[in-house]
């Protein structure tokens, strides 16, 4: 079961997240609420993936991938962006996350999205 | 419309983390206003809110709140970034305030279960004319940024050309099989030199997945480090504005020189997510040649490769605002702690719990109370006189009443969530009413079981509304009293003993105790001459139903949210109001309300086969009464003598029609009880003994049916037995008049 | 203490049509099954004051307060007095949880529609008013409760408390 780490700092998304992954094989190891928690959590918990939300507090979406990417270049970083965001999106893609998700989402998306970027 | 819900949990954690939100958004609001900025934190604060808001109703398809939000989120995001002067604090926290308020109303519908289906167009409207406002006030003398209103005309261009896909062109769909391009196989055996490549690609994304133009910047990102030279169609992918849509109707023409072979290529290429078709060919053949574009549209990469994107931000072209180190792997500890340890304001460490789970705990509890005491005191346990056993048992006795407190105290909830509240009402009605009030607050982390807390916050508000329309004067009225133009109000709480007392007092014109006599003996609520009524039972009189007349009736007040409601309510959880005025100075109003209502001390009586259970704060003295102690008054009451006075009697037996009891008052007890100023002798035929007991309500179905007067709930003795708590000011009432 | 005799397992599909039959005297009554929670024998009842007459008073089902009605009384019929054969049959209507004091349980059955028949209107008795319809079953009338109206009240019923 592949492993993944879930950052945003709404209880709400998390648990929206959560509840698709887990409902579908995957094991979420962790949570976090901001982008620092998050690179904390990535280096404790060595997950095969995450999910990032853009707009967080105390360290962005953006920053916290840039952080991962260079603590572990093979890291699978998705992140979780509203409509409206994309010149983050694309700063995302150049900091090397493997792909996006949009809110409002929908499960199937998620799966793709996760399953691709994993190679599922 | 009906509303069902797959998932209880989302709902349940969306409703608290949407008011949460809310509540701190409101909070936020005042204070920059009061402050006469918002600062940029504060900006940042309600984007943020406004756009998590956003994002969780959106998937829950609130559509209303979710345009609430995104409008508000646009307004904020705008004073983020462009810092405009808002000279105008007022009406932008009037709006801001309202765009709350409607999302607070939304929620609630849905925490009722109801449809939230206010209606958010006028709101919207607002808002937008607000943003329009500030934007041109902004952008007069500021060149509008170049809008890519261009790529239509590449569109077309792309499409009036076309592409003409030769038969012998592998067609390969994201997940299945083609035959590669049959010529120009790799030379596989060459690793010094490969030759380099045209390949030419097309994709297209799967209906719905979005920001399709990001997707194909993914690509062009993705092969870069591959691509000896790379250009791609429609360009500007990163313009918000049709390039989406472009790529999603007429897909994203790629043109790559590579070493790659065909096969790496592809494989590359259908990682990405949300393909759909990819059309995969050699670019060699002249028809492959870029004749869609014109010769100067030719774009080569100008894609940032992520070691690129590394080295600009060793240079410091970072816009992060959180540094950290980039010697070594290692993240700054210290950094990460404070991270975790600041948290947003407002929240703390703290879990929600369903407050019916606590219920559960706390009857269980209770349960393990007399379970407990039906273990240690069985008489044929207590025969076996083992010393090991009392230590034991008195050790089970000491854990089963910590167990007891830690729960108690789990349910208790400071009231600096209620009085938090006030704030607001008090600065929407000193603006309503153009008087200038100020709110001090003490106490305020003082504790309050929950259930309590919810039925306190309506009777608080309608009594600072009360305090404010007609308690403080307007500012003439005071600077003509000598009194300062501010009028002031605090709000305090403590504890005393078994209760907690919520003080308000205001310095404003106080009661009158001729008009309210005037007004009672015009309601015909006079029950006793006017002369033989103390202060407090005058004041007292505006707590009746009835009292408050139509005239009464202002925007704020009245609307049958009277004092009588305020009184009741707090009657209902066991408390109680008390009114002090001081006319042309103030008025306090003191709200007695228990500290709990799940355990109470209680003292345990027999009438008959019935068991009675009394609190133990109400009782002031028991004692077996001598026959020449007792007598009757001229309307044939039964009086007992104590200490030089005399005291109503109520026969229990009598109140509660229970047969087989001891009459004659010397073979029973009395047991003197008090109600505010009140006290009578309740007789019954004996002590039982004094215990902790768990309050339990009456059943639903008999509380429906009417109110019991004299009966607070009822509990469970150590045999299963049940006893009816009484409530003592309900006995009181009847035999004192 | 008394036990509990029987515990009824129900499930949502098969309830439809299924009745618990009990006796009045000699008198056959039947509740929808979906009301029942479960039917214990007689548990000590502590008196409420200033409730109508056929509400007994409360009894503490393992650590639940239940009100009961006495079922006889409700009817408006002559009091008997509980014997080793009476039950408590505790019901679920809304929100509200009651033991119906009854002479004797019968069983469960099934009456289908066609046996069911609404009540002829009878010229007086109150005990029509908690009867929703009639079914047959095996050549035996079963009067069918009409829950909801059980357990509303009239003002008139509930005694008013004199000082």
């Amino acid at each position: 079961m592949k492993r993944v780490l879930i950052v945003d700092d709404a209880a709400f998304m998390r648990m929206a997240i959560k509840n698709i992954l887990q409902k579908n094989n995957f094991e979420v190891v962790g949570e976090a609420e901001n982008g620092l928690v998050g690179v904390k959590k990535y280096l404790e918990l060595q997950p095969d993936l995450v999910t990032m939300d853009i707009t967080m507090p105390e360290m962005t979406g953006l920053d916290a991938l840039k952080q991962i990417r260079k603590l572990d270049s093979n890291a699978n970083v998705v992140m979780v962006s509203a409509m409206g965001q994309e010149s983050m999106v694309k700063d995302s893609i150049i900091n090397g996350a493997k792909s996006f998700i949009v809110k409002p989402f929908k499960e199937d998306h998620v799966l793709q999205t996760l399953n691709k970027v994993l190679g599922l | 419309m009906p509303v069902t819900y797959e998932n209880e949990s989302m709902l349940e954690i969306y409703i608290f983390e949407a008011s949460q939100s809310l509540d701190q958004m409101e909070q936020i609001i005042m204070k920059s206003e009061r402050e006469g900025t918002f600062g940029e934190e504060a900006v940042n604060e309600i984007f943020r809110f406004m756009h998590t808001i956003k994002g969780s109703s959106a998937m829950m398809m609130f559509h209303n709140i979710t345009t609430i939000a995104h409008t508000m989120e646009d307004i904020f995001f705008f004073l983020r970034e462009k810092r405009p002067q808002i000279l105008d604090y007022s009406t932008l926290s009037d709006l801001v305030l309202d765009g709350v308020d409607f999302m607070k109303v939304e929620v609630n519908k849905i925490k009722n279960h109801d449809a939230p289906d206010g209606n958010p167009e006028d709101l919207v409207m607002r808002l937008k004319a607000y943003l329009d406002e500030i934007l041109t006030t902004v952008n007069t003398g500021e060149d509008k940024a170049a809008e890519p209103e261009t790529v239509s005309e590449k569109d077309s261009v792309c499409e009036s050309e076309g592409l003409e896909v030769q038969p012998s062109a592998a067609v390969l769909d994201s997940g299945g099989e083609g035959a590669p391009e049959p010529p120009l196989k790799p030379r596989k055996d060459s690793k010094k030199k490969k030759s380099v490549q045209s390949y030419k690609a097309k994709l297209y994304f799967q209906d719905g997945c979005e920001m399709e133009h990001l997707r194909a910047y993914g690509v062009v990102h993705d092969l870069t480090e591959l691509a000896e030279e790379m250009f791609y169609c429609p360009q500007n992918i990163l313009e918000e504005d049709g390039t989406a849509e472009t790529i999603r109707n007429q897909g994203f023409e790629l043109f790559i020189r590579t070493t790659a072979t065909m096969e790496e290529l592809q494989a590359r290429i259908e990682k990405t997510v949300f393909l759909e078709q990819l059309i995969l060919g050699h670019a060699d053949q002249p028809e492959f040649e870029p004749h869609c574009m014109h010769q100067d549209d030719i774009h080569w990469i100008p894609a940032v490769t992520e070691k690129e994107a590394r080295e600009n931000a060793a240079s410091g072209n970072s816009v992060s605002d959180t540094q950290l180190p980039l010697n070594g792997n290692s993240v700054s500890d210290t950094q990460l702690q404070s991270a975790v340890k600041e948290q947003p304001a407002g929240s703390q460490s703290m879990i929600s719990v369903n407050v019916e789970k606590l219920d559960g705990l706390m009857n269980l509890v209770g349960e393990l109370v007399i379970a407990e005491a039906m273990v240690t005191q069985n008489p044929e346990v207590l025969a076996l006189e083992s010393d090991q056993f009392q230590k034991a048992s008195r050790q089970l006795h000491k854990i089963t009443t910590d167990l007891q407190d830690m729960v108690m105290s789990i349910r208790m909830v400071p009231l600096s969530t209620t009085f938090i509240k006030m704030h607001r009402i008090v600065r929407d009605m000193s603006k309503k009413l153009n008087k200038q009030v100020v709110l001090d607050m003490a106490g305020e982390e003082t504790e309050v079981d929950k259930n309590i807390i919810e039925r306190i916050s309506d009777p608080l508000m309608h009594l600072i509304r009360n305090a404010i329309d007609h308690g403080i004067e307007d500012e003439a009225e005071r600077l003509e009293k000598g009194k300062d133009k501010i009028g002031r109000i605090s709000l305090e709480a403590k504890n005393a003993g078994s209760d907690v007392l919520i003080i308000l007092r205001d310095d404003g014109r106080g009661l009158s105790k001729e008009k309210i006599l005037a007004k009672a003996r015009a309601n015909g609520l006079l029950t006793k001459p006017e002369h033989e009524m103390s202060d407090r039972e005058i004041y007292n009189l505006i707590l009746l139903p009835g009292f408050s007349t139509k005239e009464q009736v202002t925007e704020f007040s009245g609307r049958g949210v009277g004092m009588d409601v305020v009184a009741k309510n707090l009657e209902e959880v066991g408390g109680a109001v008390h009114i002090e005025s001081a006319y042309g100075q103030g008025t306090t109003m003191t709200l007695k309300i228990p500290l709990t209502l799940a355990i109470i001390e209680g003292m345990n009586i027999r009438v008959g086969s019935s068991r009675f259970t009394i609190p133990i704060t109400s009782i002031k003295e028991s004692f077996k009464p001598a026959a020449k102690d007792c007598h009757k008054d001229p309307d044939h009451n039964e009086m007992v003598m104590v200490r030089g006075k005399s005291y109503p009697i109520l026969r229990m037996h009598q109140h509660f029609h229970i047969e087989k009891t001891e009459t004659v008052l010397a073979d029973g007890i009395l047991i003197m009880v008090e109600d505010e100023d009140k006290e009578i002798c309740l007789f019954a035929d004996e002590l039982l003994g004094q215990q902790q007991v768990v309050v339990k309500a009456l059943p639903h179905y008999i509380k429906s049916m009417k109110k019991i007067l004299g009966l607070a709930g009822c509990t469970l003795l150590g045999d299963g037995s049940i006893s009816l708590i009484l409530d003592v000011s309900g006995l009181a009432g009847l035999r004192v008049r | 203490m008394a036990k509990a005799i029987t515990e009824m397992e129900l499930e949502e599909d098969t309830q439809k049509g299924k009745y618990l039959t009990f006796n009045l005297g000699s008198e056959s009554y039947g509740i929808g099954i979906e009301y029942v929670i479960e039917i214990i024998g007689l548990l000590p009842i502590t008196v409420v004051p200033e409730l109508p007459v056929y509400i007994k008073g409360i009894m503490n089902l393992r650590g639940r307060i239940i009100p009961v009605m006495d079922m006889r009384l409700r009817f408006r019929k002559e009091f008997v007095d509980y014997d080793e054969r009476t039950c408590i049959i505790v019901v679920e209507i809304g929100e509200n949880s009651v033991g119906l004091i009854v002479d004797r349980v019968s069983e469960v059955t099934n009456i289908a529609d066609e046996d069911i028949v609404d009540q002829p209107m009878l010229s007086s008795g109150t005990s029509n008013r908690y009867i929703k319809s009639i079914g047959k079953v095996g050549g035996e009338v079963k009067m069918l409760l009409d829950c909801d109206a059980l357990l509303s009240h009239h003002e008139s019923e509930l005694i008013s408390t004199i000082g």
